[in-house]
């Protein structure tokens, strides 16, 4: 998003852009409040035939586990923290973009609802949703306007990057607080309001949607000492494609998030988590135990550069490489990546999968190291910076009588890179396939 | 340290050649009740390297009745899979050390998590 310097200005481009048409946003709380009533007649279906249950066989605590596992499957698979095209505002100017910043707010709701959809385990809840977003088609054209006129609501808001600087979250929640109870007699309620909207605006793009959940996607019942964001772990360990009977290494598992997410998604796989801290171990093994993983989620003693395992000898490799505020070591990170990654392509067998998370920083040198290797054809298809890319070939020349000799991931190929945020930082995350040349 | 995890272990000590396995020398065992997942067992058989597991049971005097040999069509026989599924999980080395066939190196267990760190030297 582009932004002014008069602060006049500003709030009058961002009530155009995100406040948008007042239909849209009265269709969407119908559905989001639906939903809700969905989801909740769900909930209590589930705790009416567990008491019932327990009545009956006097097996209430099993079944109250079950459901807890139901809660959180359904949870954990919401997590959608990927950055999508669709929602890039940048480009477009003008009217288009105010139409588009509405389209992407319908949108958002709308992949909410698939979502839905898509991880309920219930059929019945499923058709009811379809049914919803059915009846939000419907509405778009003739909303019935009294139940939605009492709406109370809060406003969060999120801004980073260099738009920070000429835009506050504060004054994007005043303009649009001030907005909503203008156009629709909204009242904002900061304790204990009904409906909570989430603005999120980057350099790059603009989200504006309504949280499904009370708690955060990333809340988990069975992590006692979070490390890694664990939507982003679960995100990481989808991408690895674990199949049954797969032995998944992470090399330098910290606090163990990511096998945890792994482990909890499949069953008959084992994981090995290294770290050379006995602290992170500790805990590590805390929340395997908490998890109730012990059984097929192991630790081990060992540096990420030297691994006590033979070549070959697992199928998946995921890593969280340390970087950012919490960690001091992104000096030697730079200079170890290399390292890291030829031993991680030693232990992977051909075909195995390795996803890792970098910092913006790691992410750029791990593909310049790439290409001085690959040459310009692994140039075409490395998604995005195509434009710095191409004028990296000076400065790798340079580099690559030293690097070349230290790196020869020969096989390694690139399959994916998607950025995701971490808070106030971004990562991302890159997936590279063994070959066998 | 599972009996799992220990198939998986190799020396790494530089200019070692044979590093596998590795030899328990245990001082406390412990075995834990876990419970019973015949598809993973099943899944994990084929990537074990059976005699080094069944070497490294009998020395923790845990192999029983444990064959030499892998048995065919172990996918349908549950009494056999009960005893893997007892050697690879049940069984875990808490005290103890792993050490290196070739070159003597042995490496610290302690609270059940083997410290394969090796020093500037070694590596």
């Amino acid at each position: 998003m582009s932004s002014y310097n008069s602060p006049e200005r500003n709030s009058s481009f961002l009530q155009s852009r995100l406040l948008g048409d007042r239909c849209q946003w009265i269709g969407t709380v119908m559905t989001w409040s639906r939903l809700q009533g969905e989801l909740k007649a769900s909930r209590n279906a589930v705790r009416m035939s567990m008491t019932q249950g327990a009545r009956e066989k006097g097996r209430g605590s099993k079944r109250q586990s079950e459901e807890g596992e139901l809660c959180h499957q359904e949870s954990r698979k919401r997590a959608c923290e990927f950055t999508s095209d669709d929602s890039d505002v940048k480009r477009l100017s003008g009217r288009e973009q105010r139409r588009h910043a509405t389209e992407v707010e319908k949108e958002d709701s709308n992949r909410e609802l698939e979502e839905v959809c898509a991880v309920d385990s219930q059929k019945e809840l499923e058709g009811n949703a379809e049914r919803c977003k059915k009846d939000m088609d419907g509405l778009e054209n003739d909303p019935p306007l009294e139940s939605v006129e009492k709406v109370s609501f809060r406003i969060n808001c999120k801004c980073s990057g260099s738009l920070s600087r000429c835009i506050t979250a504060q004054e994007v929640s005043k303009v649009m607080g001030i907005g909503l109870s203008q156009m629709l007699g909204w009242k904002a309620d900061l304790k204990n309001p009904k409906l909570e909207i989430n603005v999120y605006l980057s350099d790059d793009y603009c989200l504006l949607g309504i949280p499904l959940t009370r708690s955060p996607l990333a809340n988990r019942s069975y992590i006692k000492t979070t490390g890694l964001r664990s939507t982003i772990a679960w995100a990481m360990a989808s991408l690895a494609q674990i199949q049954p009977g797969f032995r998944v290494l992470d090399p330098m598992c910290g606090v163990g998030t990511i096998l945890i997410e792994a482990a909890k998604e499949h069953e008959a796989a084992c994981f090995l988590g290294v770290d050379v801290d006995d602290g992170q171990l500790l805990k590590a093994e805390k929340n395997i135990a908490f998890a109730e993983l012990w059984s097929r989620a192991h630790l081990l003693k060992a540096s990420s550069l030297v691994l006590p395992l033979p070549s070959a000898s697992v199928d998946a490799v995921v890593c969280d490489l340390p970087f950012g505020r919490k960690f001091s070591t992104r000096e030697n990170m730079a200079e170890k990546l290399p390292l890291i990654l030829r031993e991680m392509e030693r232990v992977l067998c051909v075909g195995g999968t390795l996803v890792v998370l970098l910092s913006p920083q790691l992410s750029f040198l791990l593909k310049k190291l790439l290409q001085t290797r690959t040459g310009p054809k692994e140039n075409e298809e490395a998604e995005s910076h195509a434009g710095i890319n191409n004028c990296l070939p000076s400065s790798s020349e340079k580099q690559s009588s030293s690097s070349q000799e230290a790196l020869n991931f020969s096989t390694l190929r690139h399959q994916s890179t998607q950025r995701v945020s971490l808070g106030l930082i971004d990562g991302l995350i890159h997936k590279y396939i063994k070959t066998l040349d | 340290m599972k009996l799992l995890t220990h198939n998986m272990l190799t020396s790494h000590v530089k200019g070692v050649t044979k590093g596998y396995p590795l030899l328990i020398k245990a001082t406390e065992v412990k075995v834990n009740e876990v419970e019973f997942n015949p598809k993973f067992v099943c899944r994990m058989i084929p990537k074990l390297e059976w005699s080094a597991l069944v070497q490294a049971a009998d020395q923790l005097g845990h192999r029983d009745d444990l064959p030499r040999e892998l048995v065919p069509d172990f996918e349908k026989n549950e009494d056999f899979l009960k005893k893997v599924h007892r050697v690879l999980l049940e069984v875990e080395v808490i005290e103890g050390c792993l050490k290196c066939p070739e070159s003597g190196r042995e490496f610290p267990i302690s609270r059940g998590i083997p410290n394969m760190l090796l020093n500037e030297d070694e590596a």
